[in-house]
């Protein structure tokens, strides 16, 4: 294994131990009061308490598993439509591929964030609505990526070639295409989870997200929003610890992505 | 050409639809949440009574293509309706905060070319600039806006006095000059800015950078280094004017996502732009407010969008001679 794989993989197993920690075996709850409120860190509340005396730590812990759950959610979905769609869209040709071509055009084209606030406003405020408006708009950049690249390995001489001695459609794919549109395929949808997590912190910084969820943009735009927090120090640990694991673990796993993509371009 | 401007109108009408649609398909009643100016402190409710009647004055009990149809004819009058939540019309408020966005929006994209393309030149001109610069701007372009706003907000604008924290200008101020009103809009509008710009700069290094890379070796770069041109003549006329296309095409290409980021650090600073009306439209299910504010940001981004299209389809012009 690459040493520049290692490292960050490493940092994010590393990462994922800690707050593992954070919800199995740490004392507290990330849902109830567990003590004074805005205590600073200390031994027994290790990154303080927020405004309702509810341990930091504990919420962090649960907003990293929530976050990935929705990164990989996202990630899977990317997948399988933009996957699905590009590939079809290669391969079948034609007004079919027109069709995709135009829908990922016209997706592309649209201006995201105000689409999603509306779309969440009308879905309601859930934790599957926020993956599906996010699914909605991950697919489209991966889909005319996977479009071209089956394209140009449809065009390869041995491809046609094996075409022209009647090799079968899933022939084609399990033995020419799989190996060049794969690899692709999943750097693609891996690198939509890290861009899925700041989406719905951004989405639950407007308060578009689950209020009752352990959401780190939730926590963010609670704590920017307790009057006079600026001239206290609760801000040390209620906010800006929510901020450093969100930056942490999205550069980490930008890191382990630019490092899978690195020999191929 | 022709296709170009034909995809531009189908995204229209996609996002005209949508924007109709969409509203009218949410949970909740307007009218249950126009009671108060908070929403929170009074609960003044609206009987059956009154709901029909603001329903029939509104016109949202006819069937939906009535609707529609009756929509589209307003909107071509220049009529974008009546807003539930501020009881004015759509287009006033519009009117008011798009400028305060506008100038957001504007004073960030403009510093954040100046700064990429700055820095870019730097990396291109400094053997070492890149090491460093690269990393940096890269893991800069990945945070969110809203968290460069809430950083900034705290770490910079709380820590210094005479930085305000939120607004657009200090309230029941009285002014001795405009040069002083001036100075208050351009103090209350750095943070906001600011935010916005540390996001959007490094868009413009990479594209600058691989721009500048890609014609530092074309052959009459070499030409120019053989005939001992100065720098002072190089850098203007050889390696800037030939690499603005792809920096132009970039620019307008941004302005989607400016629009989002615009949205996001408003509502951290308080600003009063569109994004503060977007957000509280969406809260009180104000939807002519929405459908405002959505047509105007879509109608922007999708011009723009063109617009860079055109740029790279100059610039396509140029690499097939």
């Amino acid at each position: 294994m690459k040493k520049s794989l290692l490292l960050p993989l490493i940092l994010l197993a590393l990462l994922a131990l800690i707050f593992l920690w954070g919800v199995t075996l740490y004392p507290w709850d990330a849902a109830l009061p567990s003590g004074e409120s805005l205590q600073p860190p200390s031994p027994t509340h290790w990154l303080g308490t927020d405004n309702l005396g509810v341990d930091v730590f504990a919420q962090i812990s649960a907003g990293f598993f929530r976050s990935m759950g929705i990164g990989a959610m996202t990630a899977l979905c990317t997948f399988l439509l933009g996957g699905g769609l590009g590939i079809t869209a290669g391969l079948a040709g034609g007004w079919v591929d027109d069709a995709i071509g135009l829908l990922i055009q016209i997706f592309l084209s649209i201006p995201q964030l105000p689409v999603m606030i509306v779309l969440g406003a009308f879905l309601g405020q859930s934790t599957w609505n926020i993956i599906w408006i996010l699914c909605l708009f991950s697919w489209a950049p991966v889909a005319k990526v996977l479009r071209e690249k089956t394209r140009s390995v449809c065009g390869r001489p041995y491809v046609s070639m094996a075409r022209v001695y009647g090799g079968g459609l899933f022939y084609l794919i399990r033995t020419h295409l799989a190996g060049d549109l794969l690899p692709l395929l999943s750097v693609s949808a891996l690198g939509v989870v890290g861009k899925a997590i700041l989406q719905e912190s951004s989405l639950a910084f407007l308060g578009l997200s689950d209020p009752l969820a352990r959401s780190w943009g939730l926590m963010i735009a609670r704590a920017t929003q307790f009057p006079g927090i600026y001239r206290t120090n609760f801000w040390l640990w209620w906010l800006l610890s929510p901020v450093l694991a969100m930056i942490l673990s999205t550069l980490l796993l930008r890191l382990t992505v630019q490092a899978i993509q690195l020999p191929k371009s | 050409m022709v296709r170009r401007i034909l995809l531009l109108l189908l995204s229209c009408t996609a996002i005209y639809l949508l924007n109709f649609f969409i509203p009218r398909l949410m949970p909740g009643d307007p009218f249950d949440y126009t009671a108060s100016g908070s929403g929170e402190d009074v609960t003044d409710v609206y009987s059956q009574e009154q709901k029909e009647l603001l329903r029939e004055y509104y016109g949202l009990d006819k069937p939906w293509p009535q609707q529609l149809a009756d929509t589209v004819a307003r909107n071509l009058h220049g009529d974008l309706g009546q807003s539930i939540h501020y009881k004015r019309p759509v287009l006033d408020i519009l009117v008011e905060r798009l400028p305060w966005s506008l100038w957001m929006m504007g004073c960030s994209l403009a510093l954040s070319l100046l700064l990429g393309v700055g820095l870019a030149l730097l990396c291109v001109g400094t053997r070492h600039g890149h090491r460093v610069l690269a990393p940096l701007l890269s893991a800069l372009a990945e945070i969110p806006p809203f968290l460069t706003g809430v950083l900034l907000l705290f770490l910079v604008a709380a820590r210094v006095s005479w930085i305000p924290l939120s607004g657009a200008v200090t309230p029941f101020a009285q002014y001795s000059s405009v040069w002083q009103q001036l100075g208050d809009i351009l103090l209350h509008s750095l943070m906001p800015i600011a935010a916005l710009t540390l996001v959007t700069c490094p868009k413009f290094f990479f594209t600058a950078w691989a721009s500048f890379s890609s014609v530092l070796h074309q052959p009459y770069m070499t030409n120019a280094k053989a005939k001992a041109l100065r720098q002072r003549r190089v850098w203007p006329f050889y390696l800037l004017a030939n690499s603005l296309s792809p920096i132009a095409a970039r620019l307008f290409l941004l302005v989607g996502a400016c629009v989002g980021g615009t949205i996001l650090v408003e509502n951290v600073f308080a600003y009063p732009g569109l994004g503060t009306v977007l957000r509280e439209a969406v809260s009180y299910r104000d939807y002519p407010m929405i459908q405002g504010v959505f047509l105007l940001s879509a109608l922007l981004v999708l011009v723009s969008l063109t617009l860079a299209d055109l740029c790279s389809h100059a610039v396509d012009r140029e690499g097939t001679p």
